[in-house]
């Protein structure tokens, strides 16, 4: 051991110093600027008009031929919070935190998750 | 090259290659933490033989150990030649431009961190493509390297310090033969 | 010596340099609401140009299709061939034709449990504003569906209705088919791999990146959570799977479940299954047997299905589970289950 520390120059230790020190800020810093990594994308007839992060909270209404659909992201899940199509099927779907909601009168896709995150677990498409 | 600097380069490639071969066989608590401890062999023949051999046998250990395991020109022997070449460069450059500045740790943890960088940007380009996943997992592997630098550099510097020692003895005992026999 | 091994390493370099050139494939996933209903196309391919340029071809695809048959725009083919029933047959396009030739085979196989001069009777429930037709209104119009009355000329391209008032409705099959004709284009722009889900009509070919099969899920008929949403998943590529469910459009009145998918017998909805999932070569038939064999309830329904070639999953009022031999292997059951 004492070799070793007679070995290191000083130009070692703050090397050391300096590589630890930075790592720490970097892990502490991606962590706090990308927790989750999640978005919150909205598509209006087919076409991408909103990109949210899905850490943030807000609200926000979105037009439509049946009036604004509301939506609302809170604890890093979404729903649509009011929609004024007849049978709002989209505002009875409630939370999701991954997969999408639809609202077909007013051509609204509203998708949560990063970008075709696919395990062997998650299943590509569903039936039924 | 002289026979003597071949045989050496053999021996060196020889030891690089088991120490590959045993770390493979240590289990490691997270996927992406290597020891690095061929590189223990890398650093030792920098300091005590120069760049060349240094090169040489990390060339040789990487082929080989691919050759081996099946996987040469694949994409993980992609990933541990790009690594092996970007470090042994770096050590070897900083070894020339600041000589005494920094002693066989700070070597280590210059060769560990451009080998975890190279074989980010390698994993960046063949597997990962998404930059936010990158920007989270390097810090981690940077840090974890870092250790494990520090730990191999004072492998090396005491391996280096041994052999220097028995060199030294050697040509000390030389001197006196020669002596005694004249 | 050392020439040589610079040489060497010079090559090694080539080769390597080479030998990366390519992208690797990755998964590209597009969803869009089309055919009142949402269409999610997912390729295989080597890069997101590549993959946006086929997925919109197909999209357009499903559209034109989708425009063709659309059984409420009156622009359609489908409504010229309503709007002339016992009047004048109507000239169709290939795509038109095709899909209601295969209607009928279903319809003949299945003795009737499909068929798709079922619009007169479906046109008059609202599954929404929960409005059910009167009964008396129901049995007036069952004389009106038959598709044995259907009258086609494959030479000159026409569909003739027989009887004034006869309607076409093709939702029983037009998904599945839709799905065949997305897969067919998208094979012609050279994707090698990937998945066609028109709602739940699904097409997949080819293998994932890691070389994999396609994970489908089937969807649980009661769901109570989130936790359930699937009661099995299928693992399978270059296959058609399907389901008909009495969930998807229904409303409950006096604690009877009224759903979309009507037995052509009766005018009402057929009432033996709670979900059927068929596994098929081909959309249009997975699409169409789902229906034919839960209409057809089922005991009959896996002799038709039997009969037909294909695999099923039919899950009947009472929660019981009934697959075909081939299921096993394919088909992994949730735990609950």
């Amino acid at each position: 051991m004492k070799t070793v520390i007679r070995n290191t120059t000083v130009a070692d230790k703050l090397l050391f110093l300096f590589m630890i020190t930075a790592s720490l800020a970097g892990i502490f810093i991606s962590r706090a600027a990308m927790p989750q990594g999640g978005e919150v994308v909205v598509e209006i007839n087919g076409k991408k008009a909103y990109a949210f992060a899905l850490d943030e909270d807000r609200i926000f209404a979105v037009p439509g031929p049946c009036g604004d659909t509301v939506i609302e992201i809170k604890n890093k899940k979404a729903r649509v919070k009011e929609a004024h199509c007849p049978n709002r099927l989209c505002e009875k779907q409630g939370w999701i935190s991954k997969g999408v909601i639809v609202c077909l009168p007013n051509r609204i896709v509203v998708s949560v998750g990063g970008r075709s995150a696919n395990s062997s677990k998650e299943v590509d498409a569903i039936t039924g | 090259m002289q026979l003597q600097d071949k045989y050496r380069i053999a021996v060196l490639s020889a030891y690089a290659l088991a120490l590959h071969g045993i770390e493979n066989l240590v289990p490691t608590p997270i996927p992406w933490l290597r020891l690095g401890l061929a590189n223990i062999v890398t650093l030792v023949a920098l300091v005590l033989f120069g760049f060349r051999t240094a090169m040489m046998v990390t060339m040789i250990r990487v082929i080989l150990a691919s050759l081996f395991t099946g996987t040469f020109l694949g994409p993980s022997f992609v990933m541990s030649f790009g690594g092996g070449l970007t470090s042994t460069a770096a050590m070897g450059l900083t070894y020339r431009m600041s000589r005494g500045l920094f002693g066989p740790i700070g070597l280590s943890l210059v060769g560990a961190f451009f080998h975890n960088m190279a074989q980010l940007v390698l994993a960046y380009i063949l597997f990962i493509q998404r930059i936010e996943a990158m920007y989270i997992i390097t810090p981690v592997i940077v840090l974890l390297g870092t250790l494990t630098g520090v730990a191999n550099g004072a492998v090396s510097g005491l391996l280096i310090k041994k052999l220097l020692k028995k060199e030294d003895d050697r040509i000390q005992n030389d001197i006196a033969n020669e002596r005694q026999s004249q | 010596m050392k020439t040589r091994i610079q040489a060497l390493l010079y090559v090694l370099f080539l080769i390597l340099f080479f030998s990366c050139g390519k992208a690797k494939p990755s998964i590209y996933k597009k969803t869009k609401p089309l055919m009142d209903t949402v269409v999610s196309i997912t390729v295989v391919a080597g890069s997101a140009e590549e993959a946006d340029k086929a997925i919109e071809k197909a999209f357009s695809v499903i559209r034109q299709f989708g425009d063709r048959i659309n059984f409420f725009s009156d622009k359609s083919e489908l409504s010229a061939i309503n709007k002339n029933a016992g009047i004048t047959p109507v000239r169709v396009s290939a795509e038109t034709m095709g899909v209601i030739e295969r209607a009928i085979f279903i319809s003949e196989k299945s003795g009737g449990a499909f068929d798709p001069t079922i619009g007169p009777e479906i046109r008059m429930w609202d599954f929404y504003k929960k409005i059910r037709p009167e009964d008396a209104a129901i049995k007036k119009n069952l004389p009106l569906v038959n598709f044995r009355d259907i009258i086609i000329d494959h030479d000159k391209s026409t569909v003739f209705l027989k009887r004034k008032g006869m309607m076409l409705d093709l939702g029983g099959i037009a998904k599945g088919y839709a799905a065949d004709l997305a897969l067919a284009g998208l094979r012609q722009d050279k994707i090698a791999a990937g998945i066609v889900a028109a709602a739940g009509d699904i097409r997949a070919f080819g293998l994932k990146p890691d070389g994999t099969l396609w994970n489908i899920g089937i969807k649980n008929p009661r769901q109570k959570s989130e936790a359930d949403e699937l009661i099995a998943k299928a693992r399978l590529t270059n296959k058609a799977i399907s389901t008909s469910g009495d969930y998807e459009r229904y409303f409950i009145e006096n604690g009877r479940r009224f759903h979309h998918i009507l037995d052509p017998k009766t005018g009402y909805p057929a009432g033996q299954c709670r979900s059927v999932t068929v596994i098929s070569d081909s959309g249009v038939f997975a699409d169409g047997f789902s229906t034919a064999v839960f209409v057809s309830g089922p005991e009959k329904g896996m002799e038709l299905v039997r009969e037909a070639g294909v695999d099923a999953v039919i899950i009947d009022k009472d929660g019981g589970i009934h697959t075909t031999p081939g299921i096993k292997g394919m088909v992994t059951f949730e735990d609950s289950h």
